[in-house]
Protein backbone atom coordinates (compact mmCIF):
# COMPACT_ATOMS: atom_id res chain seq x y z
CA UNK A 1 0.00 0.00 0.00
CA UNK A 2 1.39 3.39 -0.94
CA UNK A 3 2.00 6.22 1.49
CA UNK A 4 -0.81 8.11 -0.20
CA UNK A 5 -3.34 5.33 0.32
CA UNK A 6 -2.36 4.98 4.00
CA UNK A 7 -2.97 8.66 4.64
CA UNK A 8 -5.92 9.19 2.32
CA UNK A 9 -8.42 11.77 3.48
CA UNK A 10 -11.06 13.81 1.68
CA UNK A 11 -8.62 16.42 0.43
CA UNK A 12 -6.13 13.84 -0.82
CA UNK A 13 -8.83 11.87 -2.56
CA UNK A 14 -10.48 14.85 -4.21
CA UNK A 15 -7.15 16.25 -5.35
CA UNK A 16 -6.08 12.94 -6.87
CA UNK A 17 -9.43 12.37 -8.53
CA UNK A 18 -9.56 15.87 -9.98
CA UNK A 19 -6.17 15.32 -11.61
CA UNK A 20 -7.04 11.83 -12.81
CA UNK A 21 -10.64 10.56 -12.71
CA UNK A 22 -9.25 7.07 -13.25
CA UNK A 23 -7.56 7.28 -9.85
CA UNK A 24 -7.99 4.12 -7.79
CA UNK A 25 -8.50 4.68 -4.07
CA UNK A 26 -6.79 1.68 -2.54
CA UNK A 27 -7.29 2.94 0.99
CA UNK A 28 -11.03 2.37 0.92
CA UNK A 29 -11.62 5.94 2.10
CA UNK A 30 -14.21 6.69 -0.55
CA UNK A 31 -16.33 3.68 0.40
CA UNK A 32 -17.08 5.21 3.76
CA UNK A 33 -17.25 8.85 2.72
CA UNK A 34 -20.47 10.14 1.21
CA UNK A 35 -18.89 13.48 0.40
CA UNK A 36 -16.14 11.86 -1.67
CA UNK A 37 -18.61 9.55 -3.39
CA UNK A 38 -20.65 12.59 -4.42
CA UNK A 39 -17.50 14.38 -5.56
CA UNK A 40 -16.45 11.34 -7.60
CA UNK A 41 -19.82 11.28 -9.35
CA UNK A 42 -19.55 15.00 -10.02
CA UNK A 43 -16.07 14.76 -11.53
CA UNK A 44 -16.95 11.75 -13.67
CA UNK A 45 -20.05 13.53 -14.96
CA UNK A 46 -17.95 16.60 -15.70
CA UNK A 47 -15.43 14.47 -17.59
CA UNK A 48 -18.15 12.97 -19.76
CA UNK A 49 -19.25 16.48 -20.66
CA UNK A 50 -15.65 17.58 -21.32
CA UNK A 51 -15.18 14.60 -23.65
CA UNK A 52 -18.39 15.46 -25.49
CA UNK A 53 -17.40 19.13 -25.75
CA UNK A 54 -13.97 18.22 -27.11
CA UNK A 55 -15.34 15.81 -29.71
CA UNK A 56 -15.54 18.37 -32.50
CA UNK A 57 -16.51 17.32 -35.98
CA UNK A 58 -13.57 16.21 -38.08
CA UNK A 59 -13.48 17.17 -41.76
CA UNK A 60 -13.03 14.47 -44.35
CA UNK A 61 -9.43 13.42 -44.70
CA UNK A 62 -7.63 15.04 -47.60
CA UNK A 63 -4.36 13.27 -48.17
CA UNK A 64 -1.56 15.59 -49.34
CA UNK A 65 0.47 14.62 -52.37
CA UNK A 66 2.95 12.10 -51.05
CA UNK A 67 6.12 12.01 -53.04
CA UNK A 68 8.27 8.92 -52.91
CA UNK A 69 11.59 9.50 -51.25
CA UNK A 70 14.88 7.73 -51.31
CA UNK A 71 14.60 5.66 -48.16
CA UNK A 72 18.32 4.93 -48.28
CA UNK A 73 18.89 8.50 -47.12
CA UNK A 74 16.52 8.29 -44.19
CA UNK A 75 18.15 7.83 -40.83
CA UNK A 76 15.91 5.66 -38.68
CA UNK A 77 15.14 7.03 -35.25
CA UNK A 78 15.07 4.85 -32.22
CA UNK A 79 11.52 3.66 -31.66
CA UNK A 80 9.99 5.51 -28.76
CA UNK A 81 8.49 2.47 -27.22
CA UNK A 82 8.47 -1.15 -28.20
CA UNK A 83 5.12 -2.77 -27.76
CA UNK A 84 4.29 -6.42 -28.31
CA UNK A 85 2.33 -7.18 -31.45
CA UNK A 86 -0.99 -7.89 -29.75
CA UNK A 87 -0.93 -4.32 -28.44
CA UNK A 88 -0.97 -3.06 -32.01
CA UNK A 89 -4.11 -5.06 -32.71
CA UNK A 90 -5.66 -3.75 -29.53
CA UNK A 91 -4.76 -0.13 -30.27
CA UNK A 92 -5.95 -0.40 -33.82
CA UNK A 93 -9.16 -2.02 -32.68
CA UNK A 94 -9.72 0.65 -30.09
CA UNK A 95 -9.25 3.55 -32.41
CA UNK A 96 -11.03 1.96 -35.34
CA UNK A 97 -13.88 1.36 -32.97
CA UNK A 98 -13.80 5.04 -32.09
CA UNK A 99 -13.68 5.97 -35.77
CA UNK A 100 -16.58 3.66 -36.52
CA UNK A 101 -18.64 4.97 -33.68
CA UNK A 102 -17.73 8.50 -34.67
CA UNK A 103 -19.23 7.84 -38.08
CA UNK A 104 -22.31 6.28 -36.61
CA UNK A 105 -22.83 8.86 -33.91
CA UNK A 106 -20.94 12.07 -34.73
CA UNK A 107 -22.97 14.13 -32.29
CA UNK A 108 -21.81 12.91 -28.94
CA UNK A 109 -23.91 15.45 -27.10
CA UNK A 110 -27.08 13.97 -28.42
CA UNK A 111 -27.86 10.80 -26.55
CA UNK A 112 -31.14 10.08 -28.28
CA UNK A 113 -31.48 7.20 -30.73
CA UNK A 114 -31.94 3.46 -30.71
CA UNK A 115 -30.49 1.37 -27.95
CA UNK A 116 -27.84 0.12 -30.40
CA UNK A 117 -26.83 3.70 -31.26
CA UNK A 118 -26.67 4.72 -27.63
CA UNK A 119 -24.56 1.69 -26.76
CA UNK A 120 -22.12 2.41 -29.59
CA UNK A 121 -21.98 6.11 -28.74
CA UNK A 122 -21.25 5.27 -25.14
CA UNK A 123 -18.38 2.94 -25.99
CA UNK A 124 -16.68 5.86 -27.71
CA UNK A 125 -17.58 8.24 -24.93
CA UNK A 126 -14.88 7.24 -22.49
CA UNK A 127 -11.58 6.70 -24.32
CA UNK A 128 -9.71 5.80 -21.16
CA UNK A 129 -12.01 2.82 -20.76
CA UNK A 130 -10.53 1.21 -23.87
CA UNK A 131 -6.98 1.00 -22.69
CA UNK A 132 -4.95 -2.15 -23.04
CA UNK A 133 -4.14 -3.11 -19.48
CA UNK A 134 -3.26 -6.05 -17.32
CA UNK A 135 -4.26 -4.28 -14.11
CA UNK A 136 -7.60 -5.35 -12.69
CA UNK A 137 -9.87 -2.77 -11.12
CA UNK A 138 -10.05 -2.96 -7.35
CA UNK A 139 -12.83 -4.90 -5.68
CA UNK A 140 -14.09 -1.66 -4.19
CA UNK A 141 -14.41 0.03 -7.55
CA UNK A 142 -16.09 -3.02 -9.02
CA UNK A 143 -18.52 -3.12 -6.13
CA UNK A 144 -19.39 0.54 -6.66
CA UNK A 145 -19.91 0.06 -10.38
CA UNK A 146 -21.95 -3.12 -9.97
CA UNK A 147 -23.96 -2.62 -6.77
CA UNK A 148 -25.32 -5.74 -5.13
CA UNK A 149 -28.87 -4.53 -5.66
CA UNK A 150 -28.29 -4.42 -9.42
CA UNK A 151 -26.45 -7.63 -10.21
CA UNK A 152 -24.31 -10.36 -8.74
CA UNK A 153 -21.19 -11.24 -10.67
CA UNK A 154 -18.44 -13.79 -10.21
CA UNK A 155 -14.83 -13.44 -11.27
CA UNK A 156 -15.07 -15.87 -14.20
CA UNK A 157 -16.14 -13.01 -16.43
CA UNK A 158 -12.51 -12.21 -17.23
CA UNK A 159 -9.87 -9.59 -16.40
CA UNK A 160 -11.91 -6.46 -15.64
CA UNK A 161 -9.79 -3.36 -16.24
CA UNK A 162 -12.50 -0.72 -16.13
CA UNK A 163 -15.67 -0.42 -14.08
CA UNK A 164 -17.85 2.62 -13.92
CA UNK A 165 -21.46 3.63 -13.36
CA UNK A 166 -22.74 5.23 -16.53
CA UNK A 167 -26.02 6.41 -17.98
CA UNK A 168 -27.66 4.73 -20.97
CA UNK A 169 -31.16 5.69 -22.01
CA UNK A 170 -31.52 7.74 -18.83
CA UNK A 171 -30.71 4.81 -16.56
CA UNK A 172 -27.59 4.28 -14.51
CA UNK A 173 -25.92 1.05 -15.56
CA UNK A 174 -22.60 -0.76 -14.89
CA UNK A 175 -20.05 -0.23 -17.66
CA UNK A 176 -17.25 -2.80 -17.61
CA UNK A 177 -14.28 -3.48 -19.84
CA UNK A 178 -12.51 -6.82 -19.88
CA UNK A 179 -9.34 -7.64 -21.78
CA UNK A 180 -10.01 -9.96 -24.68
CA UNK A 181 -7.56 -11.75 -26.89
CA UNK A 182 -7.57 -8.91 -29.43
CA UNK A 183 -8.06 -5.92 -27.16
CA UNK A 184 -10.56 -4.41 -24.75
CA UNK A 185 -14.10 -5.75 -24.78
CA UNK A 186 -16.89 -3.48 -23.53
CA UNK A 187 -19.71 -4.93 -21.46
CA UNK A 188 -22.76 -2.87 -20.53
CA UNK A 189 -25.11 -4.44 -17.98
CA UNK A 190 -28.59 -3.02 -18.57
CA UNK A 191 -30.98 -4.67 -16.11
CA UNK A 192 -33.89 -2.43 -17.11
CA UNK A 193 -33.48 -2.50 -20.91
CA UNK A 194 -35.72 -5.35 -21.91
CA UNK A 195 -35.43 -6.48 -25.52
CA UNK A 196 -37.28 -9.24 -27.27
CA UNK A 197 -34.39 -10.64 -29.30
CA UNK A 198 -30.63 -10.29 -29.62
CA UNK A 199 -29.44 -7.26 -31.61
CA UNK A 200 -26.24 -7.44 -33.62
CA UNK A 201 -23.75 -4.59 -33.67
CA UNK A 202 -21.71 -4.91 -36.81
CA UNK A 203 -18.99 -2.62 -38.11
CA UNK A 204 -15.94 -2.68 -40.29
CA UNK A 205 -13.64 -3.49 -37.41
CA UNK A 206 -15.91 -4.31 -34.53
CA UNK A 207 -18.58 -6.76 -33.71
CA UNK A 208 -20.99 -6.84 -30.88
CA UNK A 209 -24.33 -7.95 -29.64
CA UNK A 210 -27.02 -6.88 -27.22
CA UNK A 211 -28.36 -10.00 -25.58
CA UNK A 212 -31.77 -10.28 -23.91
CA UNK A 213 -31.22 -11.43 -20.34
CA UNK A 214 -34.33 -11.75 -18.17
CA UNK A 215 -35.98 -8.35 -17.87
CA UNK A 216 -32.85 -6.62 -19.07
CA UNK A 217 -30.07 -6.93 -21.58
CA UNK A 218 -26.30 -7.05 -21.80
CA UNK A 219 -24.23 -5.42 -24.55
CA UNK A 220 -20.86 -6.93 -25.50
CA UNK A 221 -18.64 -5.16 -28.05
CA UNK A 222 -15.15 -6.11 -29.14
CA UNK A 223 -12.74 -6.35 -32.01
CA UNK A 224 -13.91 -8.15 -35.14
CA UNK A 225 -11.31 -10.84 -34.53
CA UNK A 226 -12.43 -11.40 -30.97
CA UNK A 227 -14.09 -14.72 -30.18
CA UNK A 228 -17.22 -13.23 -28.71
CA UNK A 229 -19.11 -16.51 -28.35
CA UNK A 230 -16.82 -17.60 -25.54
CA UNK A 231 -17.00 -14.18 -23.89
CA UNK A 232 -20.78 -14.10 -24.25
CA UNK A 233 -21.05 -17.43 -22.51
CA UNK A 234 -18.71 -16.31 -19.72
CA UNK A 235 -20.72 -13.14 -19.20
CA UNK A 236 -24.05 -14.96 -19.16
CA UNK A 237 -22.67 -17.52 -16.74
CA UNK A 238 -21.15 -14.84 -14.50
CA UNK A 239 -23.91 -12.24 -14.21
CA UNK A 240 -27.20 -12.60 -12.37
CA UNK A 241 -29.66 -9.74 -12.00
CA UNK A 242 -30.56 -8.99 -8.40
CA UNK A 243 -34.06 -7.75 -9.22
CA UNK B 1 10.69 -7.29 -53.33
CA UNK B 2 11.09 -4.67 -56.08
CA UNK B 3 10.82 -0.89 -55.59
CA UNK B 4 7.27 -0.74 -56.87
CA UNK B 5 6.08 -3.40 -54.43
CA UNK B 6 7.94 -1.74 -51.58
CA UNK B 7 6.36 1.63 -52.38
CA UNK B 8 2.94 0.05 -52.63
CA UNK B 9 3.38 -1.68 -49.27
CA UNK B 10 4.63 1.49 -47.68
CA UNK B 11 1.68 3.47 -48.99
CA UNK B 12 -0.72 0.82 -47.76
CA UNK B 13 0.86 0.89 -44.34
CA UNK B 14 0.69 4.69 -44.24
CA UNK B 15 -2.94 4.79 -45.38
CA UNK B 16 -3.87 2.23 -42.75
CA UNK B 17 -2.21 4.16 -39.95
CA UNK B 18 -3.65 7.49 -41.06
CA UNK B 19 -7.15 6.05 -41.42
CA UNK B 20 -6.98 4.87 -37.83
CA UNK B 21 -5.54 8.01 -36.29
CA UNK B 22 -6.68 10.87 -38.52
CA UNK B 23 -9.52 11.92 -36.22
CA UNK B 24 -7.19 11.99 -33.23
CA UNK B 25 -4.64 14.02 -35.17
CA UNK B 26 -7.18 16.60 -36.21
CA UNK B 27 -8.86 16.97 -32.84
CA UNK B 28 -5.52 17.23 -31.07
CA UNK B 29 -4.34 19.88 -33.55
CA UNK B 30 -7.62 21.78 -33.32
CA UNK B 31 -7.47 21.99 -29.53
CA UNK B 32 -3.80 22.91 -29.62
CA UNK B 33 -4.22 25.83 -32.00
CA UNK B 34 -7.93 26.52 -31.37
CA UNK B 35 -8.59 27.11 -35.05
CA UNK B 36 -10.04 24.55 -37.44
CA UNK B 37 -8.43 25.97 -40.57
CA UNK B 38 -5.01 26.08 -38.97
CA UNK B 39 -5.59 22.58 -37.63
CA UNK B 40 -6.19 21.35 -41.17
CA UNK B 41 -2.91 22.96 -42.27
CA UNK B 42 -1.06 21.50 -39.31
CA UNK B 43 -2.43 18.02 -40.02
CA UNK B 44 -1.48 18.29 -43.70
CA UNK B 45 2.07 19.26 -42.76
CA UNK B 46 2.17 16.49 -40.18
CA UNK B 47 1.03 13.93 -42.74
CA UNK B 48 3.78 14.99 -45.13
CA UNK B 49 6.39 14.76 -42.40
CA UNK B 50 5.05 11.42 -41.23
CA UNK B 51 5.19 10.04 -44.76
CA UNK B 52 8.78 11.17 -45.18
CA UNK B 53 9.86 9.53 -41.96
CA UNK B 54 7.58 6.51 -41.96
CA UNK B 55 10.54 4.16 -42.00
CA UNK B 56 11.55 5.59 -38.64
CA UNK B 57 8.39 4.16 -37.15
CA UNK B 58 9.59 0.68 -36.37
CA UNK B 59 6.54 -0.44 -34.43
CA UNK B 60 3.02 0.34 -35.63
CA UNK B 61 1.85 -0.11 -32.05
CA UNK B 62 3.50 3.22 -31.28
CA UNK B 63 1.89 4.98 -34.25
CA UNK B 64 -0.56 7.10 -32.27
CA UNK B 65 2.08 8.62 -30.01
CA UNK B 66 4.39 9.05 -32.99
CA UNK B 67 1.76 10.90 -35.03
CA UNK B 68 0.61 13.09 -32.14
CA UNK B 69 4.22 14.04 -31.47
CA UNK B 70 4.56 15.09 -35.11
CA UNK B 71 1.33 17.11 -34.88
CA UNK B 72 2.62 18.80 -31.75
CA UNK B 73 5.88 19.77 -33.44
CA UNK B 74 4.14 20.95 -36.61
CA UNK B 75 1.82 23.10 -34.54
CA UNK B 76 4.81 24.67 -32.80
CA UNK B 77 6.51 25.24 -36.16
CA UNK B 78 3.38 26.84 -37.55
CA UNK B 79 3.24 29.38 -34.77
CA UNK B 80 6.98 30.00 -34.87
CA UNK B 81 6.65 30.90 -38.53
CA UNK B 82 3.66 33.14 -38.11
CA UNK B 83 4.06 34.46 -34.59
CA UNK B 84 0.31 34.74 -34.21
CA UNK B 85 -1.03 36.75 -31.37
CA UNK B 86 -3.22 35.42 -28.63
CA UNK B 87 -6.83 36.05 -29.45
CA UNK B 88 -9.63 37.22 -27.24
CA UNK B 89 -12.56 34.83 -27.13
CA UNK B 90 -14.93 37.73 -27.90
CA UNK B 91 -13.02 38.67 -31.01
CA UNK B 92 -12.54 35.46 -32.97
CA UNK B 93 -12.11 34.91 -36.67
CA UNK B 94 -14.69 32.81 -38.49
CA UNK B 95 -12.29 29.90 -38.53
CA UNK B 96 -11.71 30.15 -34.79
CA UNK B 97 -15.41 30.49 -34.15
CA UNK B 98 -16.05 27.36 -36.18
CA UNK B 99 -14.51 25.32 -33.42
CA UNK B 100 -17.10 26.61 -30.98
CA UNK B 101 -20.08 26.68 -33.31
CA UNK B 102 -20.84 23.00 -33.43
CA UNK B 103 -21.86 22.18 -29.88
CA UNK B 104 -25.22 20.41 -29.86
CA UNK B 105 -26.58 22.24 -26.85
CA UNK B 106 -25.99 25.31 -24.73
CA UNK B 107 -24.37 23.44 -21.85
CA UNK B 108 -21.77 21.81 -24.10
CA UNK B 109 -21.28 25.10 -25.90
CA UNK B 110 -20.49 26.82 -22.60
CA UNK B 111 -18.11 24.04 -21.67
CA UNK B 112 -16.44 24.15 -25.08
CA UNK B 113 -15.89 27.88 -24.64
CA UNK B 114 -14.44 27.26 -21.20
CA UNK B 115 -12.04 24.65 -22.64
CA UNK B 116 -11.18 27.09 -25.41
CA UNK B 117 -10.39 29.70 -22.79
CA UNK B 118 -8.03 27.50 -20.79
CA UNK B 119 -4.34 28.34 -20.95
CA UNK B 120 -2.43 26.15 -23.41
CA UNK B 121 -0.53 24.51 -20.56
CA UNK B 122 -3.77 23.31 -19.02
CA UNK B 123 -5.77 22.57 -22.16
CA UNK B 124 -3.24 20.28 -23.83
CA UNK B 125 -2.85 17.68 -21.07
CA UNK B 126 -6.60 17.67 -20.58
CA UNK B 127 -7.15 16.92 -24.28
CA UNK B 128 -4.58 14.15 -24.14
CA UNK B 129 -6.15 12.60 -21.05
CA UNK B 130 -9.84 12.98 -21.80
CA UNK B 131 -9.93 12.75 -25.58
CA UNK B 132 -6.90 10.60 -26.36
CA UNK B 133 -7.12 8.33 -23.32
CA UNK B 134 -3.50 8.95 -22.33
CA UNK B 135 -2.24 8.13 -18.86
CA UNK B 136 -0.50 10.88 -16.91
CA UNK B 137 2.80 9.09 -17.55
CA UNK B 138 2.23 9.13 -21.30
CA UNK B 139 1.25 12.80 -21.18
CA UNK B 140 4.40 13.59 -19.26
CA UNK B 141 6.47 11.77 -21.87
CA UNK B 142 4.81 13.52 -24.80
CA UNK B 143 4.98 16.99 -23.25
CA UNK B 144 8.42 16.57 -21.76
CA UNK B 145 7.19 17.19 -18.23
CA UNK B 146 7.39 15.42 -14.91
CA UNK B 147 4.31 13.46 -13.95
CA UNK B 148 3.75 15.72 -10.94
CA UNK B 149 3.56 18.76 -13.19
CA UNK B 150 1.04 17.01 -15.41
CA UNK B 151 -1.11 16.11 -12.40
CA UNK B 152 -1.01 19.70 -11.18
CA UNK B 153 -2.05 21.05 -14.56
CA UNK B 154 -4.86 18.53 -14.92
CA UNK B 155 -6.09 19.31 -11.44
CA UNK B 156 -6.16 23.03 -12.11
CA UNK B 157 -7.75 22.59 -15.53
CA UNK B 158 -10.63 20.56 -14.12
CA UNK B 159 -11.15 22.93 -11.23
CA UNK B 160 -11.39 25.82 -13.67
CA UNK B 161 -13.92 23.98 -15.81
CA UNK B 162 -15.84 22.87 -12.74
CA UNK B 163 -16.01 26.46 -11.49
CA UNK B 164 -17.07 27.68 -14.93
CA UNK B 165 -19.79 25.06 -15.09
CA UNK B 166 -21.01 26.03 -11.63
CA UNK B 167 -21.04 29.74 -12.47
CA UNK B 168 -22.99 29.05 -15.67
CA UNK B 169 -25.60 27.16 -13.68
CA UNK B 170 -26.20 30.14 -11.43
CA UNK B 171 -25.96 32.85 -14.06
Amino acid sequence: MSQMSKMMNCNDYKEALTADPGFEDESGHVDSCASCQAYSAEILALDEKIAAAMAINVPELTMPELLEIDTEKVTPLVARRRLPKPVWFALAATVLLAVFVGIRAPDMGSMEGTLEEQVLAHVDHEPRALRVSSTPVSDNRLARAVPANVAAMNHDIGLITYAQSCVINGKTIPHLVIQGEYGPVTILLMPEEKISAAKSLDGVNIQGVILPVGNGSIAIIGNREEKLDRIKQNVLDSVTWST
Amino acid sequence: MNNSDATHDKRQRFDRIVAVFHMDMFRYAAWLCRDKSIAEDVVQEALLRAWKSLDALRDDGAAKQWLLTIVRRENARYFERRRLETVDIDNLTASQSALLAEAPNEELNDLREAIYGLEDDYREPLVLQVLMGYSTNEIAELMGLKQGAVLTRLHRARLKLKDEAASEEFS
